[in-house]
């Protein structure tokens, strides 16, 4: 007995709210940019007809397709970085830190950036990459170089220096949940069992917290795919990401283009997530 | 022993990593406060040129075209607003999955979508649907929809957990006392689960409040702060810029530490009750 009485009408009528909101700003946008993308004549309007010349047009430019695929190498890069990273650090905090309250002041040290605003996040590299930045002052005044490195700001090494800083964390949060949720009695029996350290992580420990890596880095990957913004203030405009092109047909007002891109990404996207759901059952998860 | 030698060696390494990217993810924040306290001959970059409050005169002062106010005010009021019905739908929707409704495996889908899709697929999509409809776009109705269904998903998620260990017994008492659900819930799981709404609050606050992708294709002219401080950092970079972003994440961390005291609050006032 609860204050819902299971199957009943109210269940629905309290998800009606959600449901409704969800479908009308989520669902049906996504299906409208699927159907705009299909689109030909020149008018933006509904008795359109529907060609597939937009996307031809997409896939007969070579340039768009080299930023497909930059895209993905970006993309791969980070999930790579901060992987390995986000692994090593939440593998510190759980297993290596024995104080309650060292853990307590690293965690919110980590956490705290997280809950402030991404786009200021990005901003702030921007001091560190110039060319008369802190990192060229700092190489400069180490004796490294002697003349500035430009190869910082409006680049790709800048731009992907932001952004493991950035998403590091959504790697390892799911890690640390996962490594915390092991019995301590598991690595214990392995090691009476005479197994070396290494072997008991890899036997015991890494596969058990796999589902956490595979998270982590489903989130690094939707996130870096669709991140625009980062990429448009540490790049320039001498750079650009799959998702910053939905933006440039935009702001010309070439609707058309701009949802055949955004289509692209949201396919990329799906066959990432899907990949993943095929290594992890995510519903299994919570049990 | 090796192995001890091993383990201890791994720890090492390990720790440094951790500590050296603490470095890495708050040295930028720190430098950007400090750069905003740079001389008026300050540029974007180090020597600062002296000390002062000058860009933070600046912004005070500020003409009609980098006027960061009324995009806070906006910011603010949206990201309250975007909190407040998070709650209420949150709450009703969890509230409805312990019902088990024939379709809730659907339903919880739905939200993860939400949580899934990027916001500049959203907003795109979004934008285009309101030109279709012939709505105009602004920062208190279309952009209020679509940032909701940015929070709601995260909201809703907390209240799944928050219920799920939730002690359902509690209810039980209260029924067989004699009291109706709806009394039930309002004297009884309310308060219980009441650290948790105050969580999904705070999810729905701190990410309207931040958000950009979404709200760029849905804000018409009066722009929100991350909108804002875009429009300034596209036309010039200057230590204002690093005075705006000190200010707001001061703020957003003040708004953050506000909902932490209430939950700690609430949870030991909820503790106590208990025992």
């Amino acid at each position: 007995m609860s204050t819902i009485r299971p199957r009943s009408a109210a269940g629905y009528w309290l998800a009606l709210p959600a449901a409704a909101w969800m479908l009308a700003v989520v669902v049906v946008p996504i299906v409208l940019l699927v159907w705009v993308s299909f689109w030909g004549g020149r008018a933006f309007s509904t008795a359109s007809p529907l060609t597939f010349d937009n996307y031809a047009r997409f896939f007969a430019n070579q340039t768009y397709l080299k930023l497909v695929l930059g895209t993905i190498v970006h993309t791969a890069t980070l999930m790579v970085l901060t992987g390995v990273l986000g692994y090593c650090i939440a593998y510190f905090l759980v297993m290596k830190v024995r104080s309650p309250g060292w853990r307590l002041a690293l965690f919110l040290a980590f956490i705290i950036p997280f809950w402030t605003s991404t786009l200021i996040r990005a901003i702030a590299w921007v001091p560190f990459l110039g060319v008369n930045g802190v990192i060229n002052q700092t190489l400069m005044f180490a004796g490294a170089t002697q003349s500035p490195i430009e190869a910082f700001l409006y680049s790709h090494t800048g731009i992907t220096m932001a952004q493991v800083s950035l998403y590091t964390m959504m790697a390892a949060g799911p890690v640390v949940y996962m490594l915390n949720s092991i019995p301590p009695q598991l690595r214990e029996a392995a090691m009476t069992l005479k197994a070396p350290p290494f072997v008991v992580f890899r036997r015991i420990v890494f596969p058990l917290t796999l589902p956490g890596v595979v998270i982590g880095q489903v989130l690094v990957f939707l996130n870096v795919m669709s991140d625009f913004a980062t990429v448009a203030t540490i790049g320039g405009n001498k750079h650009a990401l799959l998702s910053n092109l939905v933006l440039l047909f935009y702001e010309g007002s070439q609707i058309r283009a701009a949802s055949v891109v955004a289509v692209l990404l949201m396919l990329c996207m799906l066959a990432g997530v899907v990949v993943a759901l095929r290594v992890v059952d995510i519903r299994r998860l919570g049990a | 022993m090796g192995g001890k030698l091993g383990l201890r060696l791994t720890g090492w390494v390990l720790g440094t990593l951790t500590l050296v990217f603490l470095a890495y993810q708050w040295l930028p924040i720190f430098t950007l406060a400090l750069l905003s306290f740079s001389g008026p001959t300050g540029g974007t970059t180090f020597p600062m040129n002296g000390t002062s409050f000058h860009w933070y005169e600046e912004l005070w002062r500020a003409s009609v075209m980098n006027d960061f106010k009324p995009p806070l005010l906006r910011s603010t009021l949206l990201a309250i607003a975007c909190s407040a019905t998070t709650i209420v739908l949150s709450v009703m929707a969890a509230q409805a999955m312990r019902g088990r409704f024939r379709g809730n495996g659907w339903f919880f889908y739905l939200m993860l979508l939400g949580l899934m899709a990027p916001g500049i697929l959203v907003g795109f999509g979004f934008a285009i649907m309101m030109r279709l409809l012939g709505v105009e776009l602004s920062w208190d109705t279309t952009t209020f929809l679509v940032q909701v269904s940015w929070t709601l998903p995260f909201g809703f998620l907390t209240m799944l957990a928050v219920f799920n260990r939730f002690d359902a017994r509690i209810e039980e008492a209260a029924l067989t006392l004699g009291a109706s659900r709806l009394t039930a819930f309002r004297r009884i799981t309310l308060p219980l689960v009441l650290p948790g709404v105050i969580g999904a609050g705070l999810f729905g606050f701190s990410l309207s409040y931040d958000e950009y992708a979404r709200s760029m294709f849905t804000t018409g002219p009066e722009l929100t702060l991350p909108l804002a401080v875009m429009a300034q950092l596209d036309r010039q970079l200057t230590p204002e810029i690093y005075a705006v972003g000190t200010a707001t994440t001061f703020f957003s961390l003040i708004a953050i530490t506000l909902f932490t005291v209430a939950f700690w609050a609430m949870r030991r006032s909820t503790a106590v009750r208990r025992s």
